[in-house]
């Protein structure tokens, strides 16, 4: 028998190959199109799935609701755009988030952690106003207006390099960071670092009686969660230009939650094909009225209250018994080999 | 050769109420130690001191002759102490395997813990080898939320036992359980002393007769008696406080 | 300017308006913090329905009623309202494993659409009902608006029929039973069911009331509440969340530090230094000054 945790990811897999093959379908037809709107609203999209996979890893598998992610999403994009502005260099700039959202995270992780439940959503919430504001009002970051003017880069891979300003070059860099983040974070989840965190979801108190600290694993997953945030909040810059105090405000960390809700709670894909859902919506009710808050609101807590596992949720059981009745039809992604419980034997003893 | 367990003089006091009160004992290798007593005796608060889910306010716990005392659970387990709880505490919502094997890995070398979990081969050994000694390999997918009672208490021992520890604390493993699978669950018990020390809570007075080494006899958070359960079953003390007049 | 000018024209008005400020916020958080301590749910639609019940009040005075009479109109027209919200949203998730994050999501949803409602019926422009109680009295020399003392006087009178009510009555008896053991309380006869939509409707009445009091101060716009909340959640965390007294005596301070705050510093900085707080109480003292932390 498969183990039933590897089993799902590997649902959510196919349904990420999915995604994949179907965004570079659509980067296909904007390119041929010439299509400039699109592509940047799918950009923008996939770089708030980021932030919503960085929701999901903590609500979905170790249990904690963020209502602060935001504050490590803004600080990727203003560290970043900080170092573009000096140094135009993509890799720089990712690198510069990434230490500046690990501090951040360290720091956040040492507050936030300290209490759990409720009150660990309403501190991270607390968290993430505070800085925002702190930022809103100090004028060496543009306070209230933001930073504007940063220049648009070249993406250097080697011999090959992206300009952030092709729509369709951009579009298909920030889909391989995030599909990478994506994948990083699902090989993470299917080892045994991983799994205690998804014990920690499924009986906090018990875990400790296994040998494992709670402290240890909430850190572990609430620092991954942070990278993942930053990370994603650097591409922002480099799309947009600018950088702006709502990025940290608790819009932005609420629409991560809703995303991760639409789509549905740990499955991690789920994180981002909500975000994707969630600006199509946008986009479409936004076409003929203003308020498509109602619409949102309404699917919103649809899902919450019937739907736990969001769209998702709803899907990948029925890929999952699609998987198990044919073993051998896996997805590219998965794992070369099965391993019959005889084998594993044979292996422990060799 | 040093007791696996060695209690001294251990206490805590809730407000006023000393819930454990000067509580020593050894528990002797691959031996069956049981603690009884009547409800409030201060049983599971010993067991939550010893296993570092509360801290003692004064006395020591040895494990293996190493103090131990105050020692947070993850600390204590990674001394060789695993233990069960009086209400089932398991991972309802995964799979009794994944339950297991959430055990088992500690037993693999901290290098593995990024590595994906399918070379993680001792552990999942480990997980086939637990199913099957509980017989619990038909439901190895089954979430373990949806076991019934008596499956969740055996796999509830399986769990703790599948860290391969050196000492078992097990609090009341049979509670709730029909007269046939107490049967089966004492006969477990007793096998499982090749490979570990027990110390139990336990209510049914005839299984501690029959199954303990060593019985230690709580009152009101203090010790009454320890010995052999005949000796202890003629303690006059013991008599009136126990197996009183109900 | 001398010392005593300062003190008479600059700083007492400011206390003062602290003062109504931290009246006002203590009947937001009032509501906030029974339905969390009764029922257990961090209400986050509690900003809307103070909202709603500022646009009740807007619409029914144009409709001709009175201010007096909306004090008493609105809060019962919110009442089912209340009702309505908790049997329809809060009971069907409140057996969920999660009940806190699941119920905090079910009324972060609620108020997405109530807020959009909201625009929908009234529009986004902000509207200022007239101040029902115009003029100005003088104080020992300070000069203060007749609204905002009254507002006080008002908010000190409803913070204690509230506390009599949950604390001295029969019926806050039996609210207090049901919040500490549900099967307890319903095997004494207490229609536990009843009483919990009857708390969650009360502290939705009481936001209502609040939004009716706080109208002709604050202004009425769709996204009120969600400015106002933010202030309200500080409160009711820093004086320990259900408690009563906590909200009232951490809603005085943290109103008097923001306004101390606004006047020694700057105004900017009055969010991050409250926010500072509500993160530092959460840290070292999650329980609140008067907390409850970890009751059933």
């Amino acid at each position: 028998m498969h183990d039933r945790l590897t089993q799902s990811m590997r649902a959510s897999h196919l349904l990420a190959l999915l995604f994949v093959l179907a965004s570079l379908g659509l980067a296909a037809i904007g390119a041929v199109t010439g299509d400039t709107f699109y592509l940047r609203l799918g950009t923008e999209a996939l770089i708030f799935a980021g932030l919503a996979l960085s929701v999901d890893l903590l609500l979905g598998y170790s249990g904690a609701l963020s209502l602060g992610q935001a504050l490590y999403f803004g600080i990727g994009a203003y560290v970043s755009a900080l170092t573009l502005m000096k140094v135009p260099s993509f890799w720089l700039a990712m690198a510069a988030a990434f230490a500046a959202s690990l501090l951040a995270a360290i720091i956040g992780g040492l507050i936030a952690n300290r209490v759990r439940g409720v009150y660990f959503a309403l501190i991270t919430f607390g968290l993430a106003q505070v800085f925002a504001k702190v930022v809103y009002n100090t004028r060496e970051l543009g306070a209230s207006d933001g930073m504007i003017g940063i220049p648009v880069i070249e993406i250097g891979f080697g011999p090959f390099s992206v300009s952030a300003g092709s729509p369709v070059g951009f579009f298909l860099v920030v889909l391989s960071i995030i599909m990478g983040l994506y994948a990083l974070t699902a090989y993470l989840l299917d080892t045994p670092f991983g799994r205690v965190l998804t014990a920690l979801k499924a009986n906090e108190k018990r875990v400790p009686f296994l040998g494992y600290s709670v402290w240890r694993a909430r850190m572990a997953a609430y620092v991954l969660a942070g990278l993942i945030a930053g990370l994603s909040g650097a591409l922002y810059p480099m799309l947009r230009g600018f950088v702006s105090p709502e990025l940290m405000f608790f819009a932005t960390s609420g629409n991560a939650v809703i995303s991760v809700i639409l789509g549905g709670v740990g499955t991690l894909i789920g994180a981002i094909y909500g975000s994707v859902l969630l600006v199509i919506l946008k986009s479409i009710i936004g076409s003929w009225t203003e308020h498509h808050l109602i619409v949102i609101g309404a699917l919103f807590m649809v899902c919450v209250m019937f739907l736990p596992k969001g769209l998702i949720g709803f899907v990948r059981p029925r890929i999952e018994a699609l998987l198990m009745r044919r073993p051998q039809a896996g997805p590219a992604l998965a794992e070369p080999a099965r391993l019959t419980p005889a084998a594993l034997k044979s292996g422990s003893a060799s | 050769m040093t007791p696996v367990l060695d209690i001294r003089d251990l206490g805590i006091a809730f407000g006023g109420l000393k819930a454990v009160d000067q509580v020593s004992f050894q528990a002797q290798r691959h031996r069956i130690t049981t603690v009884i007593g009547p409800n409030g005796a201060g049983k599971s608060t010993l067991f939550n001191l010893i296993s570092g889910a509360l801290r003692p306010h004064r006395g020591q716990v040895m494990i293996d002759g190493v103090d131990m005392t105050g020692a947070a659970p993850e600390r204590t387990k990674a001394a060789g102490l695993s233990r069960s709880f009086q209400i089932t505490s398991l991972f309802p919502d995964l799979t009794v395997a994944e339950n297991l094997r959430l055990a088992a890995q500690v037993l693999e070398p901290a290098g593995r813990a990024f590595l994906p979990i399918r070379r993680s081969q001792r552990a999942m050994a480990k997980t086939d080898q637990m199913l099957e000694r509980f017989q619990l390999v038909h439901k190895r997918d089954e979430l373990a939320g949806n076991l019934s009672h008596g499956d969740q208490r055996r796999l509830e021992i399986a769990v703790c036992l599948a860290s391969e520890p050196k000492i078992l604390l097990l609090d009341e493993p049979t509670q709730g359980m029909s007269h046939g699978d107490t049967a089966d669950t004492a006969k477990l018990v007793r096998s499982l002393t090749q490979d570990v020390t027990v110390l139990l809570i336990e209510h049914d007075i005839g299984l501690v007769m029959s199954l303990s080494d060593h019985v230690v006899v709580m009152h009101q958070g203090r010790k009454l008696a320890e010995g052999a359960p005949d000796i202890v079953r003629a303690d006059p003390a013991v008599q009136a406080a126990y197996f009183g007049h109900h | 300017m001398t010392a005593i000018d300062y003190l008479q024209f600059v700083l007492a008005p400011q206390v003062v308006n602290g003062l109504a400020l931290g009246v006002a916020v203590v009947l937001v958080a009032l509501g906030l913090t029974i339905i969390f301590g009764m029922l257990d749910v961090i209400n986050m639609s509690h900003g809307e329905f103070y909202a709603i019940g500022a646009y009740a009040a807007l619409a029914l005075a144009a409709a001709g009623v009175g201010f007096w009479f909306l004090l008493v109109l609105v809060p019962v027209l919110m009442i089912p309202l209340g009702m309505a919200a908790e049997r329809l949203l809060i009971r069907p998730v409140f057996g969920s494993k999660d009940r806190h994050v699941t119920t905090l999501l079910v009324t972060f949803g609620l108020g997405l659409i109530v807020e959009d409602v909201l625009k929908i019926i009234f529009g986004a422009n902000t509207q200022r009902p007239p101040t029902p109680i115009p003029g100005a009295s003088e104080m020992f020399g300070i000069i203060l608006p007749n609204y905002r003392l009254f507002l006080i006087l008002v908010g000190a009178a409803i913070v204690l029929g509230v506390a009599y009510v949950v604390y001295r009555t029969r019926l806050g008896a039996m609210v207090r039973a049901a919040a500490f053991d549900r099967n307890m309380a319903a095997s004494l006869g207490v229609p536990v069911s009843l009483v919990y939509a009857g708390t969650f409707a009360f502290g939705v009445g009481l936001a209502g009331l609040a939004g009716v009091l706080l109208a002709p101060i604050y202004s009425v716009f769709p996204t009120m509440g969600r400015d106002f909340i933010l202030l309200a959640f500080t409160v009711v965390i820093v004086g320990g969340m259900g408690s009563i007294w906590g909200a009232v005596v951490a809603g005085l301070l943290l109103t008097q530090v923001q306004a101390l705050a606004s006047l020694v510093i700057s105004p900017v900085w009055t969010d991050p230094i409250v926010f500072g707080t509500m993160v530092a109480f959460l840290v070292f003292r999650p329980q609140g000054l008067f907390g409850r932390l970890g009751h059933a």
